[in-house]
This record gives C-alpha cells, structure tokens and sequence, in this order.
C-alpha cells in the first residue's frame, strides 16, 4: 500500500513541484489538470506510435510547456484574468486530447494500450525490508521527483533566478527597476511549471495506466495546486502534504478492495475541505507570493 | 572661489502629462559634493523633475548634461550606469526577503549560486562608513522604517552612486531617525558624493543643505545658496506673492457648532499614528480651512470624521451627537456630506452614467419603490434633470457614462450629490485639485452658497489661495497635529507657508 | 501598457460598446477558423463537418428543441456566474452548486408526496435553490466576512459537494439491485412537464428565462443590484458612500449558489428524471464562458447558451456526417472563450509603434 502511495503521489508531486515556481513568479496556473491531461494523451500517443518511452516522455514535457505558454501569454503579456485563462486551458485540453485520441485511435476496435515503463529497483537497497519496496523499488520518474524536492528548493533559495523569481513573485516593480525583465522571466517560469505538468501527466499513462481515458487526470490537477497551498510554498512541505493525500487515496483503494464498507469519499475529499480550512485559518501566515495572481503593469 | 564642472545640469525641461505641465523650462545644476535641495508645495513638480533625472519619466523638452556631456536617460538601468540612484519616498521592497537580497538582486554581486560573502562584506563595511548597524539577514518586515530607508539607501550605495536623489526622505522618519539620517549625508557629501534632497519642510532645507532650488507650479523660482536666505524669503519663493482671486464672501451668521472633533488619535494604513490628538470644531454658516502639505493626515482626518476609518481615541459629534462608532451610512444620514480627495476613486463610480452617480449614497433612502425592489426612474431622471441644472453640470444627457465629462464636471457631479440633501456638515479634502480656473470657480462659489444656507464646511487644502478665500477660520496641520490657528484677514501668506513647512509653533 | 514585437499597446480612454460587441463577433469567427484548421489537420472535410453541426443544432424544428434542452442548465449556470462576476466575485464554485441544487432538489422530489402536484413542485424548485445557496453560502461568508479568496474555495467546494454526492449514491440513495451510483428513479408526477410532444424540452427552459428576467430585474432595477454593480465597478467607493460590502457579497453568493442550484434540479427532475453521478458535463465550468461570451449581460446569456447548447447538440450530427469527434466542441468552446480574452484586450488598447529615442 505503501507502495501505491508513491504511485498515487508521483504525478502529483511533479505538477505540484512546477507550479510553486510557477507561483512564486506571481502567476496562478488553474489549468495545471489541463497541462497533466495534455501530457498524458501525447506521452501515450509517442509510446504508442514510435514505442520510445524516452521519447514519450520529451513529448510530454514539450506538450506541457507549450500549454503554458498559452497561459503566460495571456497572464503576462495580454495581462488578461488568470483565473479564466485557467479554466479555458483544463477545457482546451479535455476537448483537444479527447479528439484527437478518437480521431488516431478511431479504427482501432480494442482499447489501445501501451507497454508501461518498468520499476527501476536500486540494487542493493531495494532489499531493504519494507523501506526497500516503497523508496527503493519505483519507477525512474518517481525518483526524479524525490529527487527534485531538494533541488528545487536549492534552486529557489540559493541561486541567482530563484532569488529573481522570489521577488517577481512579491513585487515586481522591485526588480523591473532594477533592469530585470520581469515578463521574460514570467515566460521562463511558467514554461516550466508547464513541462513538469507534462511530465506528470505521462507519469498516468506511461507508467502507471497504459491506456488513455478522457479526463484521467481526474482533479490531479487541482490536488496539486492544493498541495502548494498546503505546502505553504515551500518544497519539503510540499512532498509532505503530497504523501499525506496519497496515503489517504490509497488506503481507501485498499480498504474498497478488501470489500471493507466505509465512506472512502471522505478521504477523498480532505484535501480539498483541507485547503478550505488552510486558506481561512492561515491568512496571516500564509506564504503565499504577495503578487500571486495579479497582473503587472509598469504604470 | 574656484568653480567647479556641474556633476549635472539641466536644460529648459519640461514635462507635460497630457495637458497638465508638470514641469515648465526648468534649467538648474548640481555640483559634486553637494547637498541640493528641492523645494516646493505638492503639485510643484518636484517629484516628476527627480523621476525624469532617473529614467522613469522621459521630458518632452529639454536637455540633460551629466560632466557637461549629453545625455538620455530612458530608464532606470540607463541612470544607474551613469551613477544616479533614486530612493522613493514609497520603498520598493520585497518584504519577506532579507536585506541582503533585496540588495543584492540583480545586481553583478548575484551570481549564479548566490555566493554572498563578497557582497556581505561590502555591504557591512558600507554600514560601518556611516555607522549605521544593521542585520543584513534580517527580513524586511522585521525592519523598521528608518531601517528599511537605509536598505533603499544601500540599493544606490552598493552599485556606485555619484549622485543619489531622495524624495520626501523625512516624510516616514522621527525626529531621532532624520537626525541619523543627515549625519549619514554629511558623510556622504564629504566622500564626494552628490545629494539631491526633495522636500517641503524649510528646517531641513536650511540645516542639511548647501543650496536649494525652489520650484513653484511646475515652474522654477530660484536656485540660491542657503547660506544666503532666510526661512522667510524660502517661504515666500515657495507659496509666492500672486496676485490672488478674491471671491466675494458674503456675511453669513454663525450658528452653533455642528462638527466636533475632540483629541482624536488614528492610525493610517501602514498602522503609523497618523493623528495626534486633533481637536476643532465648525459652526454652521462657516468655512473652516485646514492648510498643510498632502501627506501630513489630512486623508486619515477625513477618512474618520466621514466614518470609513475607526480612530484609537478621541471623539467626534455631528450635531451635538457622537458619531464617533457609527458606519458611514448612518452618518451620512445624520446629514454629513463629504467631497473625496480622488473623485474617480473615491467618490463615483466612472462607467455609470451621470444619473447612476447622483444617487450614490442617496440610493439607500430614496429612488427605489417597494423596499428596494424596483427602480423609480422617473424620480431618478427628475433628480438628475434637476441636479444637471442646479448645478450647471454640461453633459449631453443624464445616461452619459460619467468618466466621459470634464475634470470640472465630474466634480459638479459629486457636489451636486453631496449638496442635494442639504448637508448639516459638509467636508471637503482637496476640492479642487486637478480642476481648471473656471471649474475652482464655481466649486468655490457653491461652497459659499452652501454656507450660507446654515451648512458647516471643512476643507482641506493644499492651494494657500483657496484657504485664504474661502475660510472664516484658517487651521495648519503638520504630522498630523493641528500647529497653528489663524484668521485669514491677518495672516500672511509667509507664517502660513511657514506652519505648513513645519517652521514654527504658534500658540493654540 | 503591453510591448510585444516592437508594437505599444496603449489603453484607450473610453471603450464602447460597439466596438467590444464587434471584438466578440471577431473572436467567434476566429475561433470556428482555428476550429476549422483542427478538423483538416486530422483528416475530416471541413464543410461537411460544419454542416453538419449547423443541422444539428438548429437544423430542424426537432434539433432546435433540443438544443433549448442543452441550453437550459447553461442559462442558470451562465447567470449565475454572471451576477457573481457583476460584483467582481470570482465563483468558479458553480458546478459544485449545481450538484448541490441536484441533490436537494432530488430529496425534495422523492418526499412530500403527499403535496399537492403544484406545490409540490414550486417546493422542489425552492429546495434546488436553497441546495445551491447554502454551497455558495460558505465561500460568500468566508470572503464578505473573513476575507477569504473565493476562486480557490469555490473550486474545492466543486469536490466537497461531488464527494457528498457520491456518498449519498453509493450508500442510501442507491437504487436498490444497482451496480452504479444511480438513484432510483423520480416519481413521475413530479417530472417537469414537457413543453412541446416528442421533445425532451422541459419547464426548465421557462424556469431559465424566467430567472433571466429576474436577474436582469436584480441587476438593473433594485437597490440590491446597484449596489452589486458598484462594488463590482469600484468597491472604494463604495465603501465610501457607505455600502455595507460584505453584506452584499454574502447575498450575492447565495443567489448566484441558488440559480446554479436550479440548474441541477432542473436536470435531475426534467430531464434525467434520476440523481447521478453525471447529469453535469462540467456545466459550471461552462458557465463561465457564457458568461463571459455575454459580456454579463443576462440576455446576452440567452443567446450564448444557446449558442453553446447548439454546438453541444450539433456535435452529435457533426460526428456522423464527418467523422468528426463529438469531443471537438469542448475543445471549440475553449478556443472561443480564449479567442474572446484575447480580442478582448484589443479591443481596450490602440496599437501604436514604438517610437525608438535615440
């Protein structure tokens, strides 16, 4: 169980990771289950047609950032409401995935499926009693984003374009009149939320599913800005809260399949009532980015 | 003595905003090692000439030398490397970072792996120069403000400065941190650095520098050295001599007093006291002024007596009724009438239509039938015709979107809400600003009308002419505390500029 | 100000009408090219595909009725975004307060059986919008009081409500000898009528206009709706001439959370005639875009409901005529709210060169 736990957190994590830098430029993405959608369709799609899982996974990481971009664009330059920009992004993707999935798969009469990527076990520590089988016997990706938690915060706190995108995100005028250009940096961080996104949603089909499903990303996407809510914008707590909801999910999988008869939507739903609870409670120590969500204007 | 090359000099500029002039042909130099002053009322152009010397702002006309050579400044960057650095009288800081870093960024100091020891050490050793102790790991909101002023000083120390422009610096500061805060600048002056020092207060003027440029609406009235000029003569170039427009104020009996303000204390929004212990009081049938330079709690004054911001202590009575705790409805229902400082934010709402702003406010009373539920738009379009045309208000109809008017009949728009009901009180923050000669007229000779319909005014002002037309009574507040207490038929022009600038204490 | 490719954008004094309605026809047409282009690029004609969705939607008398029926939930959901945008409230929570609004409209339609048929029925529809208040009730109270964002608490409360739901399904509203989470079927003397023979067209589509008129109504002609719209348009000053902004948005959400709220009844009890899982194709999340493409402007949602409900419904057509995915049409809707955006701003904003200073 413990094990389905990393599984269920992986795609996650990756997006979640993503969307704090993605945040902490001030841009609020919604459309992180658009981009998650996004990824998974053309990891399963390159799988499918060249039978390159490395490949797959560039697709998805490029389909990914090129989603975001249509965000940035719009929050950045257009400096339109990031909030519906969001919500059209999670709808252009359904739509898109959704058709171009029947349109390539249409003569296909079977459900199309995919070889799934194979557990990398670590010799050596993957014989570790229990420890073993959860850290040590994942799959690649899921090391990447373990891996990826204390680089990301070294990166935030302790490079040059962290310490940028930290102020970008509070308040811009304070690098723009320093000669930084705050939208060119805007562009680079959502890109990125934009291809971790990507990568995460090829997690679901390419490691996990082997089949694409319309909507799979099923509120991934909206778990993951959750979880930067819940992490407090900081990534140890981030990977933290992440497992946290990935082990309630999992769980209550196990509990369902062993017949137990228990209201499960309740675990399901904690995250979210979480967050509610988070956002009344904690205003004042909230480390949310000050200028998280406003568009910038010079004058 | 020997004259040295100008560190920069300007030549004739001049700014427009639209049809406003902010700066009209302005030429004066700075030398090195040199405190310079800028003096002036608000709205003098003080601010904007800085901002165009930083890169901020690009002058329509005129040329900029910097060491007698040509230049552009078009922005920020390009006037950093020329050696000029501008600290904001509202600190541009990241407020969760720490000092270092919100140094640091963007700087060469920032490398890729942020390796900060270099920068620290300079940035200690700067602290150590002009004996300032300071945590450089400490976050900015830790900080207090005089701290947070020295961290926008290091921005412009770090990078190299030649000259360093400050605007309005002592405007957050105490005493004891403006008193710190000119020793830092004599040190700074000594090291060779130029310090172009903007201000309104003349005790600073004459005790930090070595020579001032007076600016007066947008134009330039003298450079002078300061060792040559007295408060008076300062005082007199900065409000000046005009010949001003007197209206004819008709004798209005005075009545009881309607508005009573008793040591009220308050805090503006940054949660500094911004009031101390402020009292005064307006009869009805009179014109009450308070003069003082926008910034000094005119705004948190207004703001309390109107009942949108709650006061630490102190009472207030309209009418002889405390209204201190009340909302801002149930006052304004009580007959309290207020013209905001900034019309198009604070007092209508730009995209509805002339009719739609009239009864802003008046709406919770009149206007609907049903409790509320249906709209009476005869009684609205009747009002509307009626308030058109008792106040002069030129608009095509009453369904013309209000952001389509003149400056001047927007702000017809406001008085005729605000004097429809026949306010018992009415209070007015800068009634004026930004309206052409006619428009003041007729917002001057409605005030009067007003007046002489039994309505208690107090306005706020910081146009020396207005007050000096309009009040029977004329109040100076400076820090928000009232300093002085004239009559508008004896005082000169010279002891109010003089209270305005913080130059004197006259006994209450 | 935006800079992009050596071209100022400069925001213009006054916007007009006109031209922001044109800027709307713009992004339509634009969007159906891009739309255009998606189909030729996986194989499909284009004209047949477009025919075809055209003979769907409003083709026939037939079509036309049921794109009403698709557009009737897209009415109530686009208007209440529309109030809720109207005082600058971001409710995204509106698919929750349509499952809201299912899930008690449907407990009203299975109890009081002993009512009469017509006030059984004025119960059950105050019952959805009383399911769809109270879910909008706690993101309104959280901001008017504690000023809380509501765009990440209304999103939330979207799940917290289809969790309740899937809960209520899967345990004592199952129908019995179900697999799925279906409940058992409405009685049928409380189904809504059916307007027209051999149509789905349901009192639900009267139920929408008329709460369009009753919005408008709000809006333009109560006190309540002035003071909406100036907190929507400046709530500075508001604040000023002493309007009580919380108050305002507390209402606000319950009657936005209310109208979403009849939209779910309206499905569970006119057309479904069950509570499910899926009687929403994420119709909240739509009625942003209807709100949007109507400039918030209640009668203008008619019309974009319609428009949405068409493409919705001549999907079907499309797909057999052409091949064409029925999927298409999300992803079209999509493109036009974007499309819209993105005109939008133009037509706020002259283009100028930039000059270069030398």
């Amino acid at each position: 169980m413990l094990s389905a736990m990393m599984r269920i957190a992986t795609p996650i994590l990756l997006a979640a990771l993503g969307e704090l830098i993605t945040e902490r430029a001030g841009i609020l993405n919604l459309g992180v289950e658009g981009i998650i959608l996004t990824g998974a369709f053309f990891g399963f799609f390159v799988v499918y047609r060249t039978g390159s899982i490395p490949l797959a996974l560039l697709a998805a990481v490029l389909a990914g950032g090129l989603m975001s971009l249509i965000m940035v664009f719009m929050a950045a330059t257009l400096k339109v409401d990031q909030v519906v920009t969001g919500l059209a992004l999670n709808l252009l993707a359904s739509g898109i995935t959704f058709y171009w999935y029947r349109v390539a798969f249409n003569s296909i009469g079977a459900t199309p499926t995919i070889e799934v990527m194979k557990i990398a076990k670590i010799p050596l520590l993957a014989e570790i009693p229990i420890l073993g089988e959860v850290l040590f016997s994942q799959h690649l990706l899921t090391y990447f984003a373990i891996i990826m938690v204390p680089m990301i915060w070294f990166f935030i706190n302790k490079t040059k374009y962290g310490l940028e995108i930290r102020c970008l995100g509070e308040n811009p005028r304070a690098i723009d009149i320093k000669g930084i250009n705050v939208t060119r940096l805007q562009y680079l961080a959502v890109a990125f939320g934009g291809m971790m996104g990507g990568l995460g949603g090829a997690f679901l089909t390419v490691v996990s599913a082997g089949i694409f499903l319309p909507d799979m990303s099923a509120g991934r996407g909206w778990l993951a800005i959750v979880v930067v809510i819940a992490g407090n914008w900081q990534p140890l707590r981030i990977i933290l809260a992440t497992l946290a909801f990935s082990f309630f999910d999992a769980f209550q999988l196990q509990a369902q399949s062993l017949g137990v008869e228990f209201p499960y939507q309740i675990l399901l739903a904690l995250p979210y009532i979480l967050a509610i609870i988070l956002l009344t409670t904690s205003r004042s120590k909230s480390e949310a980015p000050g200028h998280l969500g406003l568009p910038y204007n010079r004058d | 003595m020997e004259k040295s090359k100008p560190l920069l000099r300007t030549l004739k500029l001049t700014k427009r905003f639209g049809e406003v002039i902010a700066n009209h042909e302005v030429s004066f130099e700075i030398n090195p090692g040199e405190i310079h002053c800028f003096l002036g009322e608000n709205g003098a152009g003080k601010t904007t000439l800085a901002e165009c010397l930083y890169g901020y702002y690009y002058p329509d006309e005129g040329e900029i030398y910097f060491n007698e050579e040509r230049v552009n400044i078009n922005s920020p960057s390009d006037a950093i490397r020329l050696g000029i650095g501008m600290v904001h009288q509202h600190f541009i800081l990241v407020r969760p970072l720490s000092v270092i870093e919100n140094i640091v960024v963007g700087t060469d100091a920032a490398r890729m792996f942020l390796n900060l020891s270099k920068a620290t050490r300079r940035l200690e050793q700067l602290c150590a120069e002009y004996d300032v102790s300071l945590d450089l790991s400490a976050k900015i909101w830790q900080l207090s403000v005089g701290e947070q002023q020295w961290v926008e000083i290091l921005k412009v120390l770090f990078g190299g400065v030649k000259l360093l422009i400050l605007d309005e610096p002592t405007a957050v500061l105490t005493p004891q941190e403006a008193k710190k805060l000119f020793v830092i600048l004599r040190k700074m002056k000594q090291g060779g650095l130029s310090i172009l020092f903007i201000t309104h207060k003349l005790n600073e003027v004459i005790e930090v520098s070595d020579r001032v440029t007076v600016l007066r609406r947008g134009e330039k009235v003298a450079t002078v050295n300061t060792s040559d000029v007295t408060r008076a003569d300062l005082a007199r170039m900065m409000v000046g001599r005009d010949v001003v427009f007197r209206v004819n104020k008709p004798e209005v009996e005075v009545g009881g007093p309607v508005l009573e303000v008793k040591k009220v204390c308050a805090r503006n929004d940054r949660g500094q006291e911004a009031l101390c212990n402020v009292s005064l009081n307006v009869k009805a049938g009179e014109v009450v002024g308070i003069a003082g330079v926008s910034g000094n709690g005119q705004k948190e004054l207004f703001e309390s007596i109107i009942g949108i911001r709650s006061i630490d202590s102190g009472e207030i009575l309209l009418s002889g009724t405390e209204i201190t705790k009340q909302s801002a409805q149930s006052i304004a229902s009580q007959g309290m009438g207020h013209i905001p400082e900034d019309r198009l934010k604070e007092g209508l709402v730009p995209d509805f239509s002339v009719a739609e702003n009239l009864i802003l406010g008046l709406h919770k009373h009149r206007f609907f039938k049903y409790g509320g539920g249906s709209l009476d738009t005869k009684e609205v379009e009747s009002f509307a015709d009626k308030c058109i045309k008792d106040f002069e208000i030129i608009t095509p109809s009453s369904r013309q979107p209000t952001r389509n008017l003149s400056g001047g009949n927007i702000q017809k728009v406001v008085i005729a809400r605000e004097l429809s009901e026949h306010p018992i009180c009415l209070v007015a923050n800068q009634p004026t600003r930004g309206l052409d000669v006619g428009a003041i007229e007729y917002v001057h000779n409605r005030l009067l009308m007003q007046c002489e319909k039994g309505t208690g005014i107090l306005i706020f002002s910081d146009d020396l002419d207005e007050i000096i037309n309009l009040a029977d009574r004329i109040l100076v507040i400076f820090k928000g505390s009232i300093v002085g207490k004239l009559d508008p038929s004896t005082a000169s022009r010279e002891e109010i500029g003089l209270l305005m600038a913080g130059s004197l204490e006259v006994e209450l | 100000m935006i800079e992009v490719l050596g071209l100022r954008f400069e925001k213009r004094e006054h916007s007009n009408r006109l031209w922001q309605a044109s800027m709307t026809l713009l992004a339509i047409i634009v969007a159906l090219l891009i739309s255009g282009v998606l189909i030729i690029s996986a194989g499909p004609n284009v004209g047949k595909a477009f025919a075809g969705l055209y003979a769907g939607a409003f083709g026939s008398w037939k079509a036309i009725l049921e794109t009403l029926v698709k557009a009737t939930p897209l009415i109530l959901t686009g208007l209440a975004v529309t109030i809720a945008f109207r005082g600058k409230i971001m409710n995204i929570g509106a698919e929750g307060q349509f499952f809201a609004g299912a899930i008690t409209g449907y407990w009203a339609s299975t109890n009081f059986a002993w009512m009469h048929p017509v006030l059984h029925f004025f119960v059950i529809i105050l019952s959805g919008f009383i399911g769809g208040a109270v879910c909008g009730l706690i993101p309104g109270l959280l901001k008017g009081l504690l000023k809380v964002d509501e765009t990440i608490v209304t999103v939330m409360m979207n799940y917290v409500v289809q969790f309740i739901l899937s809960f209520l399904l899967s345990g004592i509203w199952q129908a019995p000898g179900e697999f799925y989470y279906i409940s058992s079927p409405v009685p049928e003397s409380v189904y809504y009528p059916v307007l027209f023979q051999n149509s789905r067209l349901h009192v639900g589509f009267i139920i929408a206009i008329v709460a369009t008129i009753v919005i408008f109504w709000l809006l333009q002609k109560t006190r309540l709706g002035y003071e909406i719209r100036t907190i929507g348009l400046n709530p500075t000053a508001a604040k000023f001439k002493g309007i009580n902004v919380s108050q305002v948005i507390i209402i606000t959400m319950l009657i936005s959370g209310g109208i979403a709220g009849l939209a779910g009844v309206g499905e569970v009890v006119g057309l479904h005639h069950r509570l499910r899982m899926d009687i929403s194709s994420g119709y909240g999340f739509t009625g942003i875009i209807i709100a949007m493409l109507g400039g918030l402007n209640p009668f203008a949602v008619i019309v974009a409901a319609i428009f949405m409900g068409g493409l919705i419904n001549g999907s079907n057509r499309m797909q057999i005529f052409s091949n064409v995915p029925t999927a298409l049409v999300y992803a079209m809707q999509a493109i036009v709210l974007i499309c819209l955006l993105t005109f939008q701003v133009l037509a706020n904003y002259r283009i100028r060169r930039v000059k270069v200073v030398d």
